[in-house]
């Protein structure tokens, strides 16, 4: 069934493109085409949130190892259409100023909960890194005596979320939820994720890990309070919403947006600080989702949003295709040979990150890449680094085509020369 | 991912009738000079922990001084040579805002990691376990200068100097090897033409003044309720406010090459350097109280005017019309 959706849906879109192909692309449909992409992957993301705020509420009214791993599941899926919209983070500002809420990386675990000794302790830049809030209903942060002996979703946003004004203490989002479901993964570089037990969760004298009854407590506040930052973040991007209106404000401002999004993206962000990065520090912690071993689809995923925003078409998780009139379509009206040089660009990119992700399913996992002396790991690594630098010159060529305003992209000290880039 | 990011500045070239400046003269009596001696430096910091590897042994410690002072002369020149083989990124992790340098550093150490005893081997270990900032916590981090095993101790700092002497004369050599030409003599694939060599040497300039006004002096600062002291550049050797001094006298000499002697930007370093002298706090400690923080501020918004002149004057004199800058994000 989901195929012949997808098949049906994907002949239309070439017949909406032969058809486009005769008329001049408007500014104004790609930027529909793009809000209505980010409409729906942000509903897919509030979709599969609600499947885990479902699976971590049944977890925590009847623990079990089943229990714990459906939730698992349920995070691993939910990361899939939510990291698609990274692509939208830079470039429109009401999404930067709001991601932090769900995505926000790397964390200080111990301000949540156990840690392992190995993770030390308080440092220089962060006070409340061993804090522990689930085995300490009071406790004194900045100098304040506060009072959670209640988690709550508001104790996590307004308290918790970057105390001490240190961006390390992550209180909510994905990554907070993926540390309560497989803990630390104190496998180093060697095979394995965080092995956290459902007995973590588990009533009475079967609990491990201390004050089950408050882990599950912060797990169920931040499992609510994904869903209603997604639930917020949806409805920006619905006709009358605010994210949706201001990119079709200026037509010219919305394109640099969505190259903006498309070259910070790839290059500050993701080849830069979560690829590059981790392979010069060596640092298994140096992976974005370093709980589960799951950065081989984070990263994925990040390019084929990328990808995706470009093309202009979008498989939803129900296996429906979102497409219309795109930002190749309108490179190919001016300069064909330069559509051709992206669309070929982000498909490499695609590659290289498809390699890292079938080496790490097969067991080659992403921690395990980042070793010292890895020569295999390294190359997989900088093969993605690649591409997406490369990638990002030719969106730099395609913002000079379409003679749109000037534009500065996220940039990175880990990055090789980032000037040369734009040279 | 929030950390290290920092705005790209881009630079639209219109070379009609531009001001070139004059490139041999700026490698051949700023960059070569200045790498040279980072060389020499360097060497002379290894030379001296194979003498003594005691941390607290004052010719090391004078050794690692001068080699660091020579450091921040070319950390404004960060671009060819110095970011093959992550040869910059292993000088100088820093600012370190998980922690990962004393992490790394401890690991070697726990491990009795043997990876330190070839230097080809010591060239894997990671960039935050390398370098300056590394050596700093050796030689002046209680936790490290006094553990209980001095001979791994000393094994590590042996490798973590001749590292720094390998790296530096690498640089150099490539400088001296062909790098330099490209720029004295542009017209190849690195640099099509006289004014991306100036456009390489202004985006420098202006980067490392952003880095040491955005970095070296506001990551101290933080926030007027939650100043950071701790947060200061190598406070542990109290070199905070130096490395300020040091940087602004570099990024000085490059500007007035760049600039044929332009006075209006030479006296607005001059006020800046008067400014940083004047703190007269090592470590920038002063942050904490309301009075320094704002002489650091001051001095602060001192540099963004240099950096001001250079973008609405320089860099249009040079050919360049600076669009841009930064979209919020991190």
């Amino acid at each position: 069934m989901k195929y012949r959706t997808l098949a049906t849906s994907a002949v239309a879109f070439c017949l909406g493109t032969a058809a486009m192909a005769q008329d001049d692309v408007s500014k104004a449909a790609v930027l529909e085409t793009y809000a209505d992409i980010a409409a729906a992957k942000y509903e897919d993301s509030l979709i599969t949130a609600q499947r885990l705020q479902a699976a971590v509420d049944a977890l925590v009214a009847t623990p079990s190892a089943q229990a714990l791993a459906a939730a698992k599941s349920a995070w691993l899926a939910a990361r899939v259409p939510y990291q698609q919209t990274e692509v939208y983070r830079f470039g429109n500002a009401i999404v930067d100023d709001w991601e932090g809420k769900v995505n926000a990386w790397p964390l200080d675990e111990g301000l949540i909960d156990y840690v392992d000794a190995s993770y030390g302790g308080a440092t220089d830049e962060n006070a409340a890194a061993v804090l522990n809030v689930i085995a300490h209903p009071t406790f004194t942060l900045s100098g304040a005596e506060v009072d959670a002996t209640e988690i709550t979703p508001a104790l996590l946003e307004e308290t918790l979320q970057e105390a001490d004004g240190v961006e390390a203490n992550v209180a909510t989002g994905y990554h907070a939820i993926e540390f309560l479901l497989w803990g630390q993964d104190l496998n180093g570089h060697g095979a394995g994720a965080g092995s956290r037990s459902w007995t973590d969760y588990a009533q009475g004298e079967a609990c491990t890990g201390g004050n089950c009854d408050r882990r599950g407590a912060y797990l169920k506040a931040a499992a609510d309070l994904l869903v209603s930052d997604l639930g917020f973040m949806t409805a920006q991007w619905q006709d009358g919403g605010d994210a949706r209106a201001e990119v079709m404000a200026d037509e010219n401002a919305g394109i640099v947006a969505i190259l903006t999004g498309m070259g910070s993206l790839s290059y500050g962000e993701q080849a830069g600080e979560r690829m590059r990065l981790g392979l010069m520090l060596n640092d298994p912690e140096e992976e974005h989702d370093c709980f589960s071993d799951n950065t081989h689809n984070s990263h994925y995923y990040d390019g084929l949003g990328i990808q995706n925003v470009y093309l202009g078409e979008y498989v939803r998780v129900d296996g429906s295709l979102v497409s219309g009139p795109s930002l190749s379509d309108l490179v190919a009206a001016k300069d064909a040979a330069l559509d051709a040089e992206m669309t070929g660009k982000l498909s490499t990119t695609m590659m290289a990150l498809g390699r890292i992700k079938t080496a790490a399913e097969a067991g080659f996992s992403y921690d395990m890449m980042l070793e010292r002396g890895n020569a295999g790991g390294e190359a997989l690594v900088m093969g993605g680094v690649n591409g997406l630098i490369d990638q990002t010159r030719s969106i730099e060529r395609v913002v000079s085509a379409l003679g749109v305003d000037a534009i500065a992209f996220e940039g990175s000290d880990s990055l090789d020369n980032p000037d040369a880039v734009f040279q | 991912m929030r950390f290290l990011i920092m705005a790209l500045t881009l630079i639209w070239a219109s070379a009609a009738g531009a001001q070139m400046p004059d490139a041999t003269r700026i490698v051949t009596g700023h960059v070569l000079p200045h790498y040279r001696a980072l060389a020499e430096q360097s060497r002379a910091l290894a030379d001296a922990a194979q003498a003594d590897c005691a941390p607290q042994n004052p010719a090391l410690r004078d050794a690692y001084g001068a080699a660091f002072d020579a450091w921040i002369g070319v950390s404004h020149l960060r671009f060819g040579p110095s970011e093959a083989g992550d040869r910059a990124f292993a000088l100088a992790f820093w600012p370190d805002s998980r922690g990962s340098t004393p992490k790394a550093l401890g690991k070697l150490i726990g491990d009795h990691d043997p990876i330190v005893d070839t230097p080809a081997g010591f060239k894997t270990v990671s960039i935050a376990a390398r370098g300056f900032y590394a050596l700093e916590f050796l030689l002046y981090d209680p936790q490290f200068n006094a553990g209980d095993d001095p001979v791994y101790l000393c094994s590590l700092i042996q490798a973590v100097t001749a590292d720094i002497a390998a790296n530096t004369a690498a640089i150099l050599q490539d400088w001296e090897g062909g790098y330099g030409a490209l720029m004295t003599a542009p017209g190849n694939d690195t640099y099509r033409s006289q004014t991306e060599v100036a456009q390489q040497f202004f985006t420098a300039l202006s980067t490392a003044l952003e880095f040491t006004a955005d970095t070296r002096l506001g990551r101290p600062m933080g926030t007027f309720d939650r100043p950071r002291p701790n947060r200061a550049e190598a406070r542990r050797s109290g070199r905070s406010q130096r490395h300020v001094i040091l940087s602004l006298q570099a990024t000085r000499e490059l500007a007035a090459l760049l600039s044929d002697n332009d006075q209006v930007l030479d006296a607005a370093f001059d006020r800046a350097l008067v400014m940083a002298q004047d703190l007269d706090d090592p470590v920038l400690a002063g942050v904490a109280d309301p009075q320094g923080r704002l002489r650091v501020e001051v001095l602060q918004q001192t540099i963004d005017h240099i950096r001001e002149i250079l973008s609405t004057d320089l860099g249009p004199r040079l050919g360049f019309a600076a669009g841009f800058n930064s979209l919020d994000g991190d």
